[in-house]
């Protein structure tokens, strides 16, 4: 008897197991206030600050920064915490949800703060030589029904890659330029090849399948909203972009498992030698790769895809003006030119402001990369920096942007997976974020 | 007097700290999902106030909510009815006396004691179709030409899941059943063997009655783990090609980390709990009935 009561109990507690594991999703009050930061000028103020983990060495970077900002703020107390990509989204609406957000968060995406009136706007605490120092576009792209409410922190923009030596075996001389030539180019490579090659990495997974529909439909000629702002996601360029992805996947020409297989192994794959072409960030051919490649323009439109991140202030309704007066110390220390192209070389990302995108041009080999010896490349950042104004960004400041976001991956996979057509999935999606 | 009532309480103290973490860890969660799952939650995490029964109308209206149900009952269903199949086989044979018996059950079990995450994710490279090892070992003996796609559709991507589902759980029942099949008297197959009675009438007849309360343990601990199982399903697809392989626990994880809808979240958080409580009721009725019987 006795052991049957200890595995009704047991069995008890496991199935109470399934309610409890998602218990830290939600909760407290929905007070929108401050969290225990801030504070009297007399005394010091303290920011909670919130970074994203953008490689290895994130953190000590930042102990430096804290250290310095430190010594030449008397008074302001800096309390910096770095948190990986994959869990920062669940720690902040976590702290959020038990009234303890940051001060200062760095993540991609502000629209769902601001529809919760979590946000102060950006020229609250953005000194004028700052926000005049921003590249135009990045500062914009962080507007939302006309106020500025995040800064941008780094960038990064998408390039097409190819491994020349494997191109030019299979007759190909020159990166393909239209959308018909990738298709001639992957078929000679799996001619020449066969299955030990791969000629076109895709990655349309939960974790970046939106990257892959704007290369598509942007370079197709559409996107997702039209001239007017408004979402347009099943234009007729739309429909053709998602029917051109499946038709790779069709004749056999991508990674075999594209609904799963994220950038990463295809970057380890590109970097090995044993893919022939992807679109991926400016970054990612391993340092120790003997790839012969080039990084050219997407093909069709030529419209490069630009990836930024932000950072943005949450409100504190308790707090004084020493809190501002802070936060404005602390932007334009991390934004003084020296500390960010040191910065950006050091995580190997794009800045997004003039005077260090000049800088780095001309001076990169002044700083060292993360971790290792290595120093930064002016030439790179010469291109690269060229580039970046040019490029299209996610339409992040719209309040559905999740939305359209989770719903592009989910037309790609069905309409890869055979379960439904390129138009009927797209109309269904337009219609949805549209009601 | 004040020691008889000292006596008294005693038991409920040392019962107390448990009780205070059960209540903390376990009761006050509970009660907090059942509560989300009424209200309306913000993606940043706010909670906006309550909606009543809104998450649950807006989930049921999901094809993908009906199709994860579904998934979730065949995946419950196969990995358990297998892997109670085959795991009671495999405890016959190491029933038996043969050389380097303690070793082969030395190595059923590592599938079970290893985590999940970590077969979850050989599991994954094995079949990978460019570069997997099951795609290499094949062609090298010659059975196929050229590397196969093994989780080409939806279907052949839940069915791989389902065969690692089985291959982690089959040890769990094997050792069961052994335990039970252990404590069977030697004497009673001696007996029925006189009577002249067969290895199938040896097997109804003794065999599985002996063993039923193991295998019913077993059962019934494995359809909780397994319907609650995560790192298998998510490791492997993330509920991939178009949320096609998710269960119920999975998709409310994407629900909650990945589409910031956690009021969702814990609506199916809460349809789930209610499956298995039903489940775990019809055991507990079943196993009090059978002890009354006794």
């Amino acid at each position: 008897m006795k052991k049957k009561v200890l595995s009704v109990f047991l069995a008890a507690a496991m199935v109470a197991s399934l309610a409890v594991g998602c218990g830290n999703s939600g909760g407290g009050d929905s007070d929108s206030g401050s969290g225990e930061s801030g504070g009297d000028s007399s005394e010091g103020v303290t920011l909670d600050v919130i970074i994203s983990q953008y490689g290895n060495y994130t953190q000590d970077w930042w102990k430096e920064f804290e250290k310095t900002f430190e010594e030449a703020n008397e008074g302001i107390d800096l309390n910096i915490e770095i948190v990986s990509w994959n869990d920062i989204y669940s720690v902040v609406n976590t702290r959020i949800s038990s009234n303890e957000q940051p001060d200062i968060l760095n993540i991609s995406g502000f629209a769902d703060y601001v529809l919760d009136d979590l946000l102060m706007p950006a020229e609250d605490y953005v000194s004028s030589d700052l926000k005049a120092n921003f590249i135009p576009s990045f500062w914009e792209s962080n507007e939302m029904d006309g106020t500025v409410w995040a800064l941008p922190i780094l960038a990064s923009c998408r390039s097409l890659f190819c491994n020349v030596d494997l191109l030019k075996e299979a007759g190909i001389e020159n990166p393909p330029a239209t959308w018909d030539e990738v298709l001639t180019a992957c078929k000679a490579v799996k001619d020449k090849f066969g299955s030990e090659i791969v000629p076109w990495g895709l990655d349309i997974s939960t974790d970046e399948g939106q990257a892959a529909f704007s290369y598509y439909t942007w370079n197709f000629g559409g996107g997702y909203v039209d001239n007017s702002g408004e979402w347009a996601l099943n234009s007729e360029e739309n429909v053709k972009a998602v029917e051109y992805i499946k038709s790779l996947i069709d004749e056999g020409y991508c990674n075999s498992a594209p609904f799963t297989d994220t950038r990463y192994p295809l970057q380890d794959a590109f970097s090995a030698g044993t893919l022939a072409m992807m679109i991926g960030p400016m970054n990612m051919v391993a340092a120790d790769s003997e790839v012969n490649y080039v990084a050219a323009d997407l093909p069709g439109e030529k419209t490069a895809l630009g990836v930024c991140d932000q950072l943005m202030v949450f409100k504190d309704e308790e707090a004084g003006d020493a809190r501002t007066e802070a936060i404005t110390k602390f932007f334009d220390a991390f934004y003084e030119c020296e500390t960010y192209s040191n910065y950006m070389v050091y995580e190997g990302f794009l800045p997004a402001t003039q005077d260090s995108s000049d800088n780095l041009a001309a001076n990169a080999e002044k700083y060292t990369v993360g971790g290792s010896d290595a120093t930064g490349d002016s030439e790179y950042f010469k291109t690269f920096c060229a580039v970046l104004p040019n490029c299209k960004f996610y339409p992040m400041q719209k309040a559905e942007w999740m939305d359209v976001r989770n719903g592009v991956i989910d037309v790609e996979q069905q309409v890869c997976n055979g379960t439904i057509g390129a138009k009927e999935a797209l109309d269904k999606l337009q219609d949805s974020v549209a009601k | 007097m004040k020691k008889r009532t000292l006596v008294k309480i005693q038991p409920y103290v040392w019962l107390l700290p448990s009780v205070i973490l059960m209540v903390t860890m376990i009761l006050i969660p509970i009660i907090s999902v059942f509560k989300i799952s009424f209200s309306e939650v913000g993606r940043s995490g706010i909670v906006r106030g309550l909606n009543g029964v809104q998450n649950y109308l807006e989930i049921f209206e999901e094809p993908v909510f009906w199709h994860t149900l579904q998934n979730t009952i065949i995946w419950t269903v196969v990995v358990v009815g297998v892997s109670t199949v085959f795991g009671f086989v495999l405890a016959m044979v190491l029933n038996q006396e043969f050389h380097g018996r303690k070793f082969v059950r030395a190595v059923v079990i590592f599938p079970w004691a290893t985590a999940l995450v970590i077969q979850s994710v050989i599991w994954k490279y094995i079949i990978n179709a460019d570069y997997g090892s099951l795609n290499v070992l094949l062609k090298k003996i010659g059975l196929i030409d050229a590397f196969v796609n093994w989780t080409k559709t939806a279907g052949s991507m839940f069915a791989w899941e389902c065969w690692v589902g089985i291959f982690v759980t089959f040890p769990f029942v094997t050792f069961c059943v052994l335990s039970g099949l252990q404590s069977i008297d030697i004497a009673l197959y001696e007996s029925a063997a006189v009577d002249g009675a067969n290895f199938w009438q040896k097997l109804f007849k003794i065999t599985l009655p002996l063993v039923a309360p193991s295998l019913t343990v077993s059962t019934v601990l494995n359809i909780i783990y397994v319907f609650n199982s995560f790192p298998i399903v998510w490791t492997i697809s993330k509920g991939a090609p178009a949320d096609q392989t998710h269960t119920l626990v999975t998709y409310l994880y994407q629900l909650s980390f990945t589409d910031g809808k956690g009021g969702h979240a814990a609506a199916v958080s809460v349809i789930g709990f209610v499956i298995l409580a039903i489940c775990a009721s019809i055991y507990m009725i079943l196993s009090l009935r059978g002890e009354e019987e006794s």
